[in-house]
């Protein structure tokens, strides 16, 4: 508001007072009604509006999202101008970033759309948008109002896998595997000639019956892939070089384990050392083992969230993770290099029964060591430095 | 389109504020020709805003500059000159045209032309000064939209605000002109000795002026705010997409200054102005004035072909058949009649005391506001800070008595009906009070409850279910509640089984979590009714 404002209404005042009332109360009137007419109008016609964004709230990269707003104006009160500005996340920011200016009638609408591009995975909050109008005079200042920020989640990529070479040691399991420790008596795949000490529950008496001989079943290996998908996203324990990338590369790794997982219809879940925004302790929850699309999609969800953390140590959160873990289970742990302490919670994970996979993503130094070591305790290590490699270990699975 | 009617504007304003300075004249010297000077005013402003554009684009203080301003200016005085020498008569004119080409030129600074000039020098400035702000508001987009130009500081008004402080200035200029032009003056002159008894006369002509000003000047800054408004959008390259704005604009503009005035002349002000009369007087003010213009163009032009004749010493055959111009005079107001009731006077009085009252605290507000430095130092002063430690006891001291007074009440209410139970006239009631629990078992309280709403629409909880797996078996019919019921059920085994406390923080979020299940069983069931329907 200008600074003359009140020295005119001083003026006024005391106009008003020597020649008691008249013109000069009249102009008081009129300025003074003037600033506060227009300004109750602008603050009530700004609240009387309305901003409802739609869109598909879930994407994968590259996927170009279409954002529809529609701004409503519900009072009887026109708005004569209103500004609208867009918060985008740098991330998904194009060169045409949203912002317009229109005006609203008396209970109308106006409708807007815009566009997003996911380049990245993430959640990403959509706004807020801010909203802005004035007094017709321009006496006071505008009014700004901002409208809630709505999430958009943004999927890690995944890589299809056609098979991974991960051992288990659960019983009665439903995969095929190429080095069994049990069988599964629901997978006959032939029969053989009775020897002295096959058990009498695998003869097969119909065809003993019909080729006057004892004959035994033989059964499939399997495994059971009741798995946990354990994923470090501590600072400290990527090569500070290359750690976007590389912690990038581990979401993508555990995203495409769990697609792989889920897509044999066995049980996954995931236990993250990293940040969750929308966790209320900025720790992602821990997901229990499940199985179906539903499942991914939630794991995928929080795979999109998670941050790195800083000063997390991985082994006491390993430690914390596993006695909820049921015997048998398979830790697929994702991290970019492992220490004494990991590599000690993985062998006790090992003498309670649970099987732990090592992969280690990105580029480390110390990967050769880790191997030795990983060896001692008969723990595999699949090293992964770039998408390409998760690609060709894909690629090698299937020819093996 | 802006153009004209930001020029139009201007010259109405100003003509209100020459209306008003005629009045101021008039009323101090009554001897002058008050309606020639306010027309020769009038008649400078709409020479300033005809050549503004081409002064303008000239460069200041360049040859060309001088000589076009120099020329205007030299015109200018001499028309202001002949013009007041005409007033007096066609005769006095010849006289003292005469005494002029014989150079006598000290009558030609008489004391009316002087003030004159000045008045014309102050018309000429602030029509050029409103025309430079409406320029830089956005009239002309190139100075508008100039980036090139010096960078922007950051304690630079903004035009519009300019404009506004300009307008209200010249107001509060106007205000006091009006209020002078309503005092005798001179009997004041005349009674020199001891204390002037100042007397006010009831209506002057020069409140119309005032009030059109503002008004006029509230149709002005609508329009340069829709023109910065423009400039601010075309320089932040921010698209319109509303096609009809500039026209909605002039709607929502016309129709709340129209609000505004209609307000205003129904609110009790004394002798009210009314607003089509006032509109009238201004109208006949401008109409005279044009009139006279006319005139006078036509009396000049019959005077240039009678130069040759006034030379050789003939009497001129144009002038002597037409009469004498009559000089333009200013309006004047009607004297109404005054209220008489005593009732209406006091909700007069009322009205505008506590219209007065609640305008001070506004502007004051507004005022402390607007100076952050004022309200720091209220904040340091002594008196400031007795008043917010005197405002915290108390509202201390309140909450305490309402804390005291509502556990008092509770208390007692307690004993009262524990009494009656104890004595069986109101039955016992078993309800748990859940702030009576620890967060521990808040969480208990929450899962067994889960458990217990589950079990009533078939999900029951199986003796040898762990919490995981009937966790996974809720999940299945509740499947958007999925997270909900993970996370209670993660908090209720740490809470069952865990020895370490519990934070009453989780026991907000479980409660949280809780709410969220209990309403997806309640539409559950909701839409299992609807389906066996």
């Amino acid at each position: 508001m200008s600074g003359t404002f009140l020295p005119l209404l001083v003026v006024l005042v005391l106009i008003a007072a020597f020649l008691r009332g008249d013109f000069a109360l009249t102009l008081i009137y009129l300025v003074v009604g003037a600033l506060a007419m227009g300004t109750w109008w602008c603050r009530r016609a700004l609240g009387q509006v309305d901003a409802k964004r739609h869109f598909n709230t879930h994407a994968f990269l590259g996927e170009q999202i279409k954002i529809d707003l529609q701004v409503q104006n519900k009072g009887w009160l026109p708005v004569p101008w209103l500004e609208l500005r867009e918060t985008l996340p740098v991330a998904l920011a194009g060169p045409h970033s949203f912002q317009t200016v229109t005006n609203l009638g008396p209970r109308a609408a106006a409708q807007f759309e815009y566009f997003v591009q996911a380049r990245k995975r993430g959640y990403y909050p959509i706004g807020p948008l801010t909203l802005s109008t004035g007094d017709i005079l321009g006496l006071s200042d505008s009014l700004l109002a901002h409208s809630q920020a709505e999430a958009l989640i943004i999927y890690p990529k995944i890589i299809p896998f056609a098979s991974a070479r991960i051992s288990s040691h659960s019983p009665q399991g439903t995969l095929r595997h190429s080095l069994p420790l049990f069988e599964d008596p629901t997978r006959v795949f032939g029969k053989r000639s009775y020897t002295s000490g096959d058990s009498l529950r695998r003869i097969d008496w119909k065809s003993s019956a019909s080729t006057g001989r004892l004959q035994v079943k033989l059964f499939e290996p399997s495994i059971a892939l009741e798995t946990c998908v354990i994923l470090n996203l501590n600072a400290e324990d990527y090569y500070y070089r290359s750690r976007m990338d590389s912690t990038e590369l581990a979401i993508v790794i555990a995203a495409s384990m769990s697609n792989w997982i889920v897509e044999k219809k066995q049980m996954v879940g995931m236990v993250v050392n990293g940040r969750d925004p929308l966790s209320a302790e900025l720790m992602p929850q821990s997901i229990p083992a499940r199985k179906g699309k539903r499942h991914l999609m939630r794991l995928l969800e929080t795979l999109a969230r998670v941050e790195v953390i800083d000063n997390s140590a991985f082994g006491s959160f390993i430690q914390k993770q596993r006695y909820q873990l049921a015997w048998g289970t398979t830790l697929i742990v994702i991290t970019g290099s492992a220490g004494d302490e990991l590599m000690d919670e993985l062998y006790q994970a090992r003498r309670r029964g649970q099987n732990p996979v090592l992969i280690l993503a990105g580029r480390d130094s110390t990967e050769e060591a880790i191997r030795q070591r990983a060896a001692v305790f008969d723990i595999p290590v699949f090293s992964i430095a770039t998408e390409r490699d998760l690609t060709l270990w894909m690629q090698g699975s299937k020819r093996t | 389109m802006f153009r004209a009617l930001s020029y139009v504007l201007v010259f109405l304003m100003m003509a209100c504020i020459v209306l008003t300075i005629g009045n101021l004249i008039e009323n101090v010297v009554p001897g002058w020709h008050s309606g020639l000077i306010a027309g020769a005013l009038l008649f400078l402003v709409m020479d300033r805003l005809y050549t503004y554009r081409q002064l303008k684009s000239l460069t200041p203080l360049s040859a060309e500059w001088v000589i076009a301003l120099g020329a205007q200016w030299i015109l200018i005085v001499l028309v202001i000159r002949f013009l007041l020498s005409y007033a007096n008569g066609l005769n006095a004119f010849i006289a003292d045209l005469s005494l002029f080409v014989r150079g006598y030129l000290a009558n030609f600074f008489s004391p009316e032309f002087v003030i004159t000039f000045l008045l014309a020098l102050m018309a000429w400035v602030l029509t050029a000064q409103f025309l430079d702000l409406l320029e830089e508001i956005g009239l002309d987009q190139e100075l508008a939209l100039r980036e090139e130009s010096a960078p922007i500081r950051s304690d630079m008004v903004p035009a519009h605000q300019r404009l506004v402080t300009l307008i209200f200035s010249v107001g509060i200029f106007l205000a006091i002109v009006t209020v002078l032009t309503r005092v005798n003056v001179t009997t004041i002159l005349s009674n020199l000795s001891g204390l002037p008894d100042i007397e006010v006369r009831r209506f002057s002509g020069a409140e119309a002026g005032a009030l059109l000003y503002f008004v006029f000047g509230l149709t002005l800054l609508s329009l340069s705010r829709l023109m910065s408004l423009q400039t601010h959008w075309n320089r932040l390259r921010i698209p319109i997409s509303s096609h009809n704005l500039t026209r909605q604009w002039a709607t929502y503009s016309l129709s709340f200054l129209l609000i505004l005035a209609v307000a205003v002349s129904l609110l009790p002000a004394g002798d009210s102005l009314g607003l089509f009369s006032v509109l009238g007087t201004l109208v006949g003010f401008l109409t005279g004035i044009l009139a006279f213009l006319a005139q006078l163009i036509l009396a000049l032009v019959l005077l240039l072909f009678s130069l040759p004749f006034l030379l050789f010493g003939n009497a001129p055959p144009f002038i002597n058949r037409s009469a004498p111009l009559p000089p333009p005079t200013l309006p004047t107001q009607p004297v109404l009649p005054t209220e008489t009731s005593a009732i209406w006077e006091l909700i007069r009085s009322t009205l505008l005391w506590g219209a007065l009252v609640v305008i001070l605290v506004f502007a004051f507000i507004q005022f402390v506001r607007q100076h952050g430095g004022i309200r720091a130092a209220l904040r340091n002063s002594r008196i400031t800070n007795w008043l917010i430690l005197a405002w915290q006891w108390l509202s201390r001291n309140a909450d305490q008595t309402r804390a005291s007074l509502s556990r008092a009440i509770g208390e007692g209410w307690r004993s009262i009906v524990s009494r009656l139970e104890g004595k069986g006239v109101l039955p016992g009631m078993d309800f748990i009070s859940l702030r009576s629990l620890d967060p521990r078992r808040q969480i208990y309280f929450f899962y067994l409850a889960m458990v217990r709403r589950g079990g009533e629409q078939g999900m029951t909880r199986e003796p040898a279910q762990t919490p995981s797996e009937y966790a996974a078996a809720l999940e299945k019919a509740l499947p958007s509640t999925t997270e909900d019921i993970d996370s209670i059920t993660a908090a209720f085994v740490e809470a069952r089984y865990s020895r370490q406390e519990v934070d009453p923080g989780k026991a907000e979020l479980v409660r949280g979590a809780w709410g969220r299940i209990r309403r997806a069983l309640q539409n559950r069931l909701k839409d299992e009714r609807s389906a066996n329907k």
